[in-house]
């Protein structure tokens, strides 16, 4: 019965079906299969429940906040005072693009939001300055998934209700790799400029980064309010996120005064729809996952990986693999939606720490959106720099092979990541 | 002539339904938001709200449906389009109309389950809410199923001649 489900799964996505709604239709048949047609109703209870869990309010409401900050002006004044801070470097404009992607990381939790705000300014912006378009689209897109493991992340909110485990010690835990995956690739950058002889930007001048700074200072300003926070335990993740939304409004419409009602229009339509992309997701994997919960599915297949090895480093590396192989053909949330539920309880059986297993998690499918030929990530960023798909991955190489150090570290050396949750939180 | 009438007549027919899909999403996305600060305001001022927890619950269940069949409306959902993109004629058209079936025949079945909670739910009320109906609350499934299948039958004729559906701003770009 599960391999005929698993096919018809596999067909349905095969047909283009939204795999929102393939998990959907296999659950229904699942449904009917075991239960008759008299337990039908109950796949309208399951869906309406499965898309009512509180912690997931998070999600739009960072995906908004970010929305907001977009169209304030704010991606500009952080490339100014990136540009400031780091144009004295040879490759300077692509040290801009790592930094700046690292504090917008810090506010809006997407890396597709990331490199279609920043890209659109610095990509042409490379473009002129000689960049290769290769190299532009190469390094906005790697540096953009680096918003996937600095908190706030989306897919780490997924992954904590998906598994149970703490959201704020899952943000936490991001931290340490994810400014080592933004230092690391600034070093990759700048071997890559002196090779291609890029060119500086502009003098260090003090007075410059304190103008700078003193503009974009509101937005710099937010992240460390809103995470300061939630990791001070004075709100929830999700007040956290609320909070973000007033305070991107308040910046966006009263301090910068960028922020026009059709500004805000557009920055709410695109909420609504990012959210319903992954909450439709979300509500049709627990129609599914209550099938799977009663055949005891998730259990059997930890039975069965820890009967050939029980060892924590090996089933690791198995799951890395299969997270990595995932994270080719499946967008971010759908792998977590998906996955997840599926191997908990082998990570439990392991005696895995699931906040550790979630940040492996979150860096095997963000490497997975630098990854054709389901990348969404990087498809932005070719779209804005126009650029061919397999070129920009063959100059990406060496950026995703950042990612994939780090994600070793994180992997094999626990307390790189978990130091700072073991230090304020166990 | 006829042709072209029928054309218009059902671009006519996707923009107001996209314009009502939007401001119901917009309306749904600011009392999330504004449920939410409430929620934290109040909590903080030592009042808490009740109901803030089952309000801002039931807005995101109405977001996903509503805000799903306006992504649907563009053909924004997560999908695996490689194999129906390298497809070419008569053979195309298949496989596209295959899937178009599972998914209006997935909605049509929700669509049938969510009518048969409302009638079980009949009478009973929300726990923090005791004024508002439980079937109200629910009655987002049977709504937005139909919803979603009007927004997949109004973008078939655009995703049978090979682009998305409706035109405009985009669809459902991920996280």
């Amino acid at each position: 019965m599960t391999v005929a489900l698993v096919l018809l799964l596999l067909v349905l996505v095969l047909v283009n079906v939204p795999i929102a709604v393939a998990l959907g239709l296999v659950a229904v048949v699942a449904i009917v299969a075991t239960g008759g047609v008299g337990a039908l109703p109950n796949a309208g209870l399951l869906m309406f429940s499965g898309s009512t869990k509180f912690p997931l309010i998070a999600i739009p409401l960072f995906i908004l906040a970010g929305a907001i900050m977009n169209r304030s002006g704010i991606s500009r004044r952080l490339v100014a005072f990136a540009s400031a801070v780091f144009g004295f470097i040879r490759g300077g404009l692509s040290m801009v693009s790592i930094s700046a992607s690292m504090f917008f990381a810090e506010i809006s939790g997407s890396a597709v939001a990331d490199v279609a705000a920043l890209g659109s300014i610095l990509i042409p912006a490379m473009r002129k300055r000689g960049y290769s378009r290769e190299f532009a689209a190469a390094v906005t897109s790697s540096s953009a998934t680096l918003a996937v493991i600095i908190p706030p992340s989306i897919p780490m909110i997924l992954y904590g209700v998906m598994s149970n485990a703490s959201v704020v010690e899952l943000f936490v835990a991001g931290i340490l790799p994810g400014v080592a995956g933004g230092l690391l690739m600034m070093f990759v950058a700048y071997l890559w400029a002196r090779r291609a002889k890029l060119p500086m930007e502009e003098s260090f001048r003090l007075g410059h980064v304190w103008r700078t700074f003193r503009e974009a200072g509101w937005s710099l300003l937010l992240p460390v309010v809103i995470l300061g926070g939630i990791f001070g335990g004075w709100v929830t993740a999700t007040e956290g996120a609320g909070l973000a939304v007033v305070a991107a409004l308040l910046i966006g419409g009263v301090v910068y005064r960028e922020l026009s009602v059709a500004r805000l229009r557009r920055a709410i339509l695109e909420c609504g729809r990012q959210t319903a992309v992954v909450m439709l997701l979300v509500a049709s994997s627990a129609l599914l996952g209550d099938f799977l919960t009663e055949v005891r599915v998730p259990q059997q297949i930890a039975a069965s990986i820890m009967e050939i090895t029980d060892s924590k480093l090996a089933i690791l590396a198995l799951l890395n693999l299969f997270l990595l192989a995932i994270g080719l053909f499946l967008h971010s949330a759908a792998a977590i939606i998906l996955v997840v539920p599926v191997v908990m309880p082998l990570i439990e059986a392991a005696g895995i720490d699931p906040v550790h297993f979630g940040l492996i998690v979150t860096l095997n499918l963000g490497i997975g959106q630098q990854t054709p030929p389901v990348a969404s990530v990087l498809v932005t960023a070719c779209s804005v720099a126009r650029a061919d798909i397999w070129r920009v991955t063959r100059a990406n190489l060496w950026f995703i092979a950042v990612l994939v150090a780090i994600l070793g570290v994180v992997t094999y050396v626990p307390g790189f990541s978990m130091a700072l949750v073991e230090l304020f939180y166990r | 002539m006829t042709e072209s009438r029928t054309g218009a007549g059902t671009r006519g027919a996707r923009r107001v339904f996209r314009r009502t899909l939007e401001a119901v999403v917009v309306v749904l996305v600011a009392a999330l938001a504004a449920v939410v600060v409430l929620g934290v305001a109040f909590r903080k001022a030592g009042a808490a709200l009740v109901w803030y927890d089952e309000a801002a619950s039931i807005l995101l269940a109405w977001l996903t449906y509503y805000g799903a069949a306006l992504v649907a409306l563009k053909r924004g959902h997560i999908g695996v389009p490689v194999l129906v993109e390298r497809l070419r004629g008569r053979v195309r058209t298949v496989v596209l109309l295959v899937g178009e079936a599972a998914v209006v025949g997935f909605f049509l079945v929700l669509a049938w389950a969510g009518l048969q909670v409302q009638g079980a739910l009949a009478g009973t009320a929300l726990v923090s809410m005791p004024a508002v109906p439980a079937a109200l609350a629910q009655s987002v499934i049977p709504i937005g199923a139909v919803l979603f299948i009007v927004a997949q039958l109004l973008s078939l004729p655009g995703a049978l001649r090979g682009g998305g559906g409706e035109a405009g701003e985009g669809g459902g770009a991920l996280p």
